[in-house]
Parts: structure tokens; C-alpha cells; sequence
């Protein structure tokens, strides 16, 4: 009798697993299995597509596009004149490949990319400087400071677009190209720093004093220090708030959405996601492929500093 | 003469010196997150009161724009769609965080894998997750409307949940809290980790019953860092945009319906400036009523 029932339950808390886990993985398979579908399966509810269609991740990262758009007749032209040179061929086929001017994914995760390392690079480098001052050195208005850099969850960033959108067109920076790009950097650096302030702080306060005490009595000095001796130390706290910062400004929609008006080579993946989304030829599988290539990389690297950021994110750095 | 060099003379004590080097070290973040978070405030509360241009000079309107949108009723039934959305998104989230919390607690073959595998919710970009739901609510392909009218036939025709106004915020709600509970449950986890497992010994050996130890025990230990992930949803879910904004055009939260008002049609910004005040003061509201009447701080 007592058996009976404990393999019951056993039974039903694998069933809760189970419920649990597919909960939160079903969106991501199905997006997986359209992908891969072709259009006549779409509408079948089962996961796994009857057949197997590559296509759409090879037109978005444009593999082995070459042939297909060309014409018959072209293809004719140019398999029964052998005195083109090989350049001269390369042109024509050129011409008609190009399937970047139809959804130019490539430069979109380019632009994701540039966007995305560069802002979580430079917030690194001034969170590392400032989370050292925060962990390290007693001043007056410390306390205000870190309480202070807070604040910035409370606001949504619809409360701050309108004022930062009036701000840098009366600046003039949204004018030119790359002042558009620092523009939506800085706006990234704003939203990273808080939470890099804090997971870098918090870890910083972990390494004893005593090693940097040592250095300093053989005569390094504090910026030595940080260098030599807080940044090696701290290696894996640095490479998950790099990770997330990098995270935070890969997704962000909303300011790219303003700032990037205008600028069609500067357009990001979210933005050129939605375009795709709402264009004519919004196909599904495209979008879904889309999609897992814009999910891919972030949860590669997520995976990667899974342990860290658990760490970090219940010691107070957190940001939405 | 620059700090440095002040540093470097040695004219300064020990403390002295300290607290330069900390103002400098903070000083880059500080300028970035002031000049771009506090000015900004003053900026918008200024322009709330002014016909906004953006190639021109404001005109003063004094509080015509609070007037404006105040007595405009979409605008109340943007603070009711919002009202709803937070409160629903944040039971949703937190009570699910818990109970996940507390089956991942125990131990099981796999449990690591688990573990990252709801995560993903979470970590995944928004908009790389947002085009999977619509497609499970998709009226020709999707998923729901052939479970819903296909296999159970509780509609004799196919539609687009996600276009029903009347559905789409409870989409909103249940796309949001599959998005958000990994948050809480990893919290609450990580709390539930750092209980004493003696706690739990001693009760079991007076005879309490595993829901006496989850309300004497459990209950109490998790208590703050409920309250706490509770209060930064509230925060989080009361400015969200992206999530909801991607997903449907017909749920019109504050944060939609600010963007709507100064980005689209006749770009009314003077007006967008006065609800993002608006907004920023019912969110301190909101938040001083959790804090006084549920936290009871």
C-alpha cells in the first residue's frame, strides 16, 4: 500500500516536470520545426516536418544562392560562352544574386553585432573602474551614488525616450551616421551600467584586500592593482557581465526602433525581425529561421556563463 | 592643476587621496547615468508643458497637455488595461516561480539540464520568441486553433486570438509570465537553497506535515525575497513595451499608448512628455500602496 503510493507520486512529480519543461521549451521547438518545414507542412500540428527544407537559412545567410535567382537563359548564356573570363562571369552572376536587397539579414547581424560589443565593451571598462571605487575606497556620497544608480529601474524606458529622442536631435547627433550609432551606444551604455556597477561590486568585495595590500606595499600602484591583480582575479565575473550586457543590448527594440529611423544600414536584428514580420513576403519559415539565428548566439553564450550569472543575478544585479 | 598631480605631490593624507581616487574612478559612470537619467526627467517634466517641435521653438501651453490626455477616455482605458496586465503578470510570475522553486529544490536524474532548459524563456531575445507565439496562434497553421476547434471543436471557425481585443491582453498576460517566472523561480530557488535543512529536521520530528512545514518554514524564510521580486515586477511590468508591443497592436498599456501618442500620426510629444509624468507618478503610487498595504513595511 505504501509503495503504491509512492510510486504514485513519484509518477506525478515526473508528470510536473515534464508539464514544467515543455512549457517553457514548446515556443522554441516549434520555432525549430517551422524553420525547417516547407509550406504545404505548416499547417501539420506534429513537430517533426515530413521533409526537411534548409532553405531559408541558406537565403538569410545567403549560402549557395548563387544559381537560383539567375534566369535559364543567363545560365545558357554563360555555361556556352567559354571566352568570359571568370571575373566577367562572376559579375553577371552578381547582378542577379543579391538576395541582401530583398532581407538583408547579414547586415542586420552586423549591425547587431557592432552595436552590441562595442557598447558592452566600453560599459565594461567604466563599470570595472567604478565598481572598484564602490568596492574599494571609502569616500563621502558613496552611499548616495549606489543608491542612486538603482534609481534607473524605476524607469521604464518609454518614460526616457521622448526626453533622450528631443535631447540628441537638439544636439544634432542623430544627423549624421555615426553620430546616430554613438548616440544608441551611450543609450546602451546607460542601461548596462547599473547592472554591471553592481555584479562587478559585489564580486570585487569577495577578493581579499590582503593580495592588493601585498602589491601596494611593493610599490604598485592602485590603477596597477586593478590591472594586474582585480582583473585576473575576477576573470569570470568580468566575462559574465560583458555577456550580459552584450545580451541587453542584442535585444533591445525600442530605442533602436527612434534612434534608427532614417539610418537603413545601421538597422539592427529586432528592428529588421519586425520589417520582415510586417513586409509582403512574411514567410514563416524565414521568420522562424530568422528568429533562431537571432536567439542562437545569445543563448550560446548564456550557456556558457550559466553558473556566474545564476550568482550574480541573486546578488542584486538584475535589469530587465 | 588636475587631481593627479595633487596625488601625486603627496600633500594629501591617506584619506584624502582615497576619496579623490574613488570620485575619479565612479566619475565616467556617474556623468552617463546622471546626464542621460536625471537631466532627462527635468527635461521631460519641462517639455510636458510645451507644444513640442522638433525642428522648431516649444510653445509654452501651461497644463493643456495634462488637460488633454486627462480627459481623453482611451487614456483611461490604457491605465485599466495596464492595471490589469501588471496585477495578473505578477501573481502569474511570482506563484509560478514558487512552485517551480519548489520541485526543482528536490533532487532528480537531469535536474542540471532542467535547469537551464527553463531558463530559456528568460535569456531568449524577445523578439526572437515573440514570432513563435503568434505562429502557434496563427489561424491557418497554428497550433491552438487546431487543438481548440480541430480536435476539441469549441469554435466552429478558425480566428487570430492574438487580433481579438478582448483576448490579445490575455495572450499578453500568459506570454509575459512564460518570460518572466524563470526570474522569480531563480530567485526564490537560490533562498530556498540557503534554508537550514535542520529547520525542517526538528519539525519532522515533532510530527509536522509537509504543508505545516511549508507555512511554518518555508513561508517565512522566502517571505522577503518574494516581496522583493514581487516589488521589481511590479516596477518591471508597469513600463514593459517590448514584450507587449511585439507580440499585439491591440493591447494598449501606458508605455504603448505614450509611444503611439509621440512617435505616430501627428507626433504629439508635449503630450507623450505629460504621460510619461503621469505614468512615472501612478508607478510611485502603485508601488507606495504595495509597499504600505500589502508589504506593511
Amino acid at each position: 500500500m505504501v509503495k503504491k503510493r509512492s510510486l504514485l507520486r513519484r509518477i506525478g512529480f515526473v508528470l510536473i516536470i515534464l508539464i514544467i519543461v515543455s512549457f517553457s521549451v514548446f515556443p522554441f521547438v516549434q520555432m525549430l520545426s517551422t524553420s525547417l518545414k516547407y509550406q504545404w507542412d505548416w499547417g501539420n500540428p506534429s513537430l517533426i516536418p515530413t521533409q526537411i527544407n534548409l532553405e531559408a537559412y541558406k537565403e538569410l545567410l545567403n549560402i549557395g544562392q548563387d544559381e537560383k535567382n539567375l534566369p535559364e537563359s543567363i545560365k545558357m548564356l554563360l555555361d556556352e560562352s567559354p571566352e568570359l573570363t571568370k571575373a566577367q562571369k562572376k559579375a553577371i552572376i552578381d547582378k542577379y544574386k543579391d538576395t541582401g536587397s530583398v532581407f538583408p539579414f547579414m547586415t542586420f547581424l552586423r549591425n547587431s553585432m557592432g552595436f552590441a560589443l562595442t557598447a558592452s565593451f566600453i560599459s565594461l571598462i567604466i563599470a570595472i573602474l567604478g565598481a572598484y571605487s564602490f568596492s574599494r575606497l571609502a569616500y563621502p556620497g558613496r552611499a548616495v551614488m549606489q543608491r542612486g544608480v538603482l534609481f534607473v529601474y524605476m524607469l521604464g524606458g518609454v518614460v526616457l525616450l521622448i526626453p533622450l529622442y528631443k535631447l540628441f536631435v537638439n544636439m544634432g547627433m542623430l544627423v549624421t551616421e555615426s553620430g546616430t550609432f554613438a548616440s544608441l551606444i551611450i543609450i546602451y551604455m546607460v542601461q548596462t551600467l547599473p547592472v554591471s556597477l553592481y555584479m562587478l561590486g559585489n564580486y570585487f568585495r569577495t577578493i581579499p584586500f590582503s593580495i592588493e595590500e601585498a602589491a601596494m606595499i611593493e610599490g604598485a600602484s592602485r590603477f596597477s592593482t586593478i590591472w594586474r591583480i582585480i582583473v585576473p582575479l575576477s576573470f569570470s565575473a568580468i566575462v559574465t557581465v560583458f555577456v550580459y550586457s552584450f545580451m541587453i543590448a542584442w535585444n533591445e527594440y525600442l530605442f533602436a526602433s527612434v534612434f534608427l529611423r532614417g539610418w537603413d544600414s545601421l538597422q539592427t536584428l529586432p528592428i529588421g525581425l519586425r520589417q520582415l514580420f510586417l513586409s509582403k513576403n512574411a514567410i514563416w519559415d524565414r521568420i522562424m529561421a530568422a528568429s533562431m539565428l537571432t536567439a542562437i548566439p545569445v543563448i550560446a553564450m548564456f550557456m556558457l556563463i550559466q553558473k556566474n550569472l545564476v550568482g550574480g543575478l541573486s546578488e542584486g544585479g538584475v535589469k530587465e | 592643476m588636475n587631481t593627479v598631480s595633487i596625488v601625486n605631490r603627496g600633500q594629501l593624507s591617506l584619506k584624502q587621496r582615497e576619496s579623490i581616487l574613488g570620485w575619479v574612478l565612479i566619475l565616467p559612470a556617474a556623468i552617463i547615468i546622471f546626464s542621460l537619467i536625471l537631466y532627462p526627467i527635468f527635461y521631460n517634466i519641462y517639455l510636458s508643458f510645451f507644444d513640442v517641435n522638433l525642428e522648431g521653438g516649444n510653445t509654452y501651453l501651461g497644463l493643456d497637455n495634462y488637460i488633454s490626455v486627462l480627459l481623453d477616455a482611451s487614456f483611461w482605458q490604457s491605465v485599466l488595461t495596464t492595471v490589469i496586465f501588471v496585477v495578473f503578470t505578477t501573481l502569474g510570475t511570482t506563484i509560478l516561480g514558487i512552485g517551480v522553486a519548489l520541485v526543482m529544490n528536490k533532487e532528480f536524474p537531469l535536474r542540471g539540464l532542467v535547469r537551464s532548459l527553463i531558463l530559456l524563456p528568460y535569456v531568449a531575445p524577445v523578439i526572437s520568441v515573440v514570432y513563435s507565439w503568434r505562429f502557434i496562434f496563427d489561424p491557418v497553421n497554428g497550433i491552438f486553433m487546431d487543438i481548440t476547434m480541430e480536435k476539441l471543436g469549441l469554435f466552429t471557425e478558425r480566428f487570430n486570438l492574438i487580433e481579438q481585443p478582448q483576448a490579445a491582453i490575455w495572450v499578453a498576460i500568459i506570454f509575459s509570465i512564460w518570460k518572466g517566472f524563470p526570474f522569480s523561480y531563480l530567485m526564490i530557488l537560490s533562498r530556498l537553497q540557503a534554508i537550514d535543512g535542520t529547520l525542517y529536521e526538528a519539525a519532522e520530528i515533532d510530527g509536522a506535515s509537509a504543508w505545516q512545514k511549508f507555512k511554518r518554514i518555508t513561508i517565512p524564510e522566502i517571505y522577503f525575497v518574494v516581496g522583493s521580486i514581487v516589488l521589481l515586477r511590479l516596477i518591471w511590468n508597469f513600463n514593459k513595451f517590448e514584450e507587449i508591443f511585439l507580440l499585439t497592436d491591440n493591447v494598449r498599456v501606458l508605455s504603448i499608448y505614450t509611444y503611439f501618442k509621440a512617435f505616430t500620426g501627428s507626433m504629439e510629444m508635449g503630450q507623450g512628455a505629460s504621460l510619461a509624468v503621469i505614468q512615472f507618478l501612478l508607478l510611485i503610487g502603485f508601488i507606495l500602496f504595495y509597499v504600505k498595504r500589502v508589504l506593511k513595511w
